[in-house]
């Protein structure tokens, strides 16, 4: 859920912005020195990064009826690890605004701040927490895709209750009202994401393993160390 | 995606410098956002849509088709900025003047950025700016990757259209489980593949002596000032006259 150009007020754009430099500068610091040591990174994270800006413009099946794009969040905390997430994110969200009109460039600090760190840190630490757990691939890869789904648009609804708090019941009710207005979309999008991400995994762990092997972005692969 | 990227390298302005399309285009967005909307943002918008259809020559619809681009967000989230509840004696929703005048401020204030921004993108070629990042102390790796991302979007999402093409044909999006089913298979095999593609690019670039950098030759722009002065007195007019405007309507 991108938030549009010119629908926060200034200070919160700029504030947002702030909050995710650190993040972002942290990812660039670290992209850099991976692909330092080793330059065929650079071609793996420029596939991932076009894969996952590829996966993001594809129609979900909708159960409501309108339109919506998977994130492709959750798959990727997944894959890379959200420290390389933050800019492939980020990087990923300005080519959707500069590309596909969505989403905006006085916004790019806070849906990267939604999209590129909140929801990948969260599928992560469920994928972490799940497999510390003992719980199933499957279920770990689901959790953490959905879950890290709805922190993104959990998220989004708190910027926007910050942003425009209401009149009456002040922060708590707007963050509500905005939770709301979005559910019916965001909660069927969420479990539908969780699903299409334990398929690829399936998929990726069937087929490609080898590949998925090489994949050390994380210190510790989390998916291709669980391989049967 | 193709139509914004179309016109961007196809415009009368396509060789113009960035920064003289870019400058007027960001300052002109900050207008917006820091100057009252209501007398601001029809200017705002009525001068950046009159000068993308008749400066650059980008056509009506494609360009009202960019702006339409956020309207299912808007259109959901702008009625419950003038709504407001309560919950303090059970469920109450109300409708005052100053939600609905936030709710209008917003609305406009909204468009007009995205008339600034609809601007930018349909005149200028995303690679264009990205080699200006460089300036601003991105490295040049990061340069590079990004500008990688950008040839390879386009090749993976004509890959991912062919494969949803033959998968509709056999049926693969009839139903709700069946198309997660697709879709999943569809995404794992354009994971598969963007491996292969990146290790093949790498075979191939190391066959031709890649040790991490990509030396590619830079476009020569001839930067005019004129233009660039002429862009942003034309910022200034519109900020000018909303001040005018906003005081003598007050």
């Amino acid at each position: 859920m991108h938030i549009t150009e010119g629908f926060l007020p200034p200070l919160h754009a700029v504030a947002w912005t702030a909050a995710s430099l650190p993040f972002v500068f942290f990812s660039v610091y670290r992209v850099n020195r991976l692909m330092r040591e080793k330059p065929e990174i650079k071609l793996l994270l420029a596939a991932s990064g076009a894969f996952a800006f590829v996966i993001s413009a594809l129609k979900l099946p909708s159960v409501t009826g309108s339109c919506s794009h998977a994130t492709g969040t959750g798959l990727g905390a997944i894959l890379f690890g959200p420290s390389v997430m933050a800019l492939l994110g980020t990087i990923v969200l300005a080519f959707q605004t500069l590309l596909l009109a969505h989403g905006g460039v006085t916004t790019l600090g806070a849906n990267v701040f939604s999209m590129a760190i909140a929801g990948p840190w969260v599928a992560y630490a469920v994928l972490r927490s799940a497999k510390g757990l003992k719980a199933p691939l499957a279920a770990g890869v689901f959790l953490a895709a959905m879950l890290g789904d709805l922190a993104t648009y959990l998220v989004t609804a708190g910027q926007l209750a910050l942003a425009f708090p209401d009149p009456a019941s002040g922060i708590v009710g707007s963050f509500l009202k905005f939770a709301g207005v979005f559910a019916p979309t965001q909660l069927p999008l969420a479990v539908v994401e969780g699903l299409l991400t334990v398929v690829i995994v399936n998929f990726l762990r069937e087929y490609s393993g080898d590949e998925l092997q090489n994949l050390r972005f994380l210190p510790k692969p989390l998916v291709s160390e669980a391989r049967p | 995606m193709r139509a914004i990227d179309h016109y961007a390298w196809t415009n009368r302005w396509r060789d113009w410098h960035p920064v003289e399309k870019g400058l007027p285009a960001i300052s002109l967005l900050v207008l917006t956002l820091i100057l009252p909307p209501l007398t601001t943002a029809p200017l705002v918008l009525a001068g950046a849509m009159l000068t993308t259809v008749y400066g650059a020559g980008i056509p009506w619809r494609t360009l009202v088709s960019v702006l339409a681009a956020p309207l299912m967000f808007l259109l959901a989230g702008i009625p419950f900025l003038a709504i407001s509840v309560d919950f303090a004696s059970g469920f109450d929703l109300a409708l005052s003047p100053e939600g609905l005048q936030l709710a209008l401020v917003t609305a406009l204030r909204a468009l007009a950025a995205m008339s600034c921004l609809a601007f930018l993108i349909l005149t200028t070629p995303l690679t264009d700016g990205v080699l200006l990042l460089r300036r601003i102390g991105i490295p040049a790796g990061v340069i590079e990757l990004i500008l990688l991302i950008y040839r390879l979007i386009f090749v993976f999402s004509e890959r991912a259209l062919t494969g949803r093409q033959a998968q509709a044909a056999r049926l693969g999006y009839s139903r709700l489980d069946r198309s997660v089913r697709s879709l999943g298979l569809l995404g794992g095999n354009l994971f598969q593949r963007a491996l292969e593609q990146a290790r093949r690019l790498e075979i191939g670039l190391m066959a031709r002596g890649y040790t991490g950098e990509l030396r590619v030759l830079p476009p020569q722009w001839k930067p005019s000032w004129t233009r660039l002065v002429a862009g942003m007195m034309g910022v200034g007019l519109v900020g000018l006259a909303s001040g005018w405007l906003a005081r003598s309507l007050s």
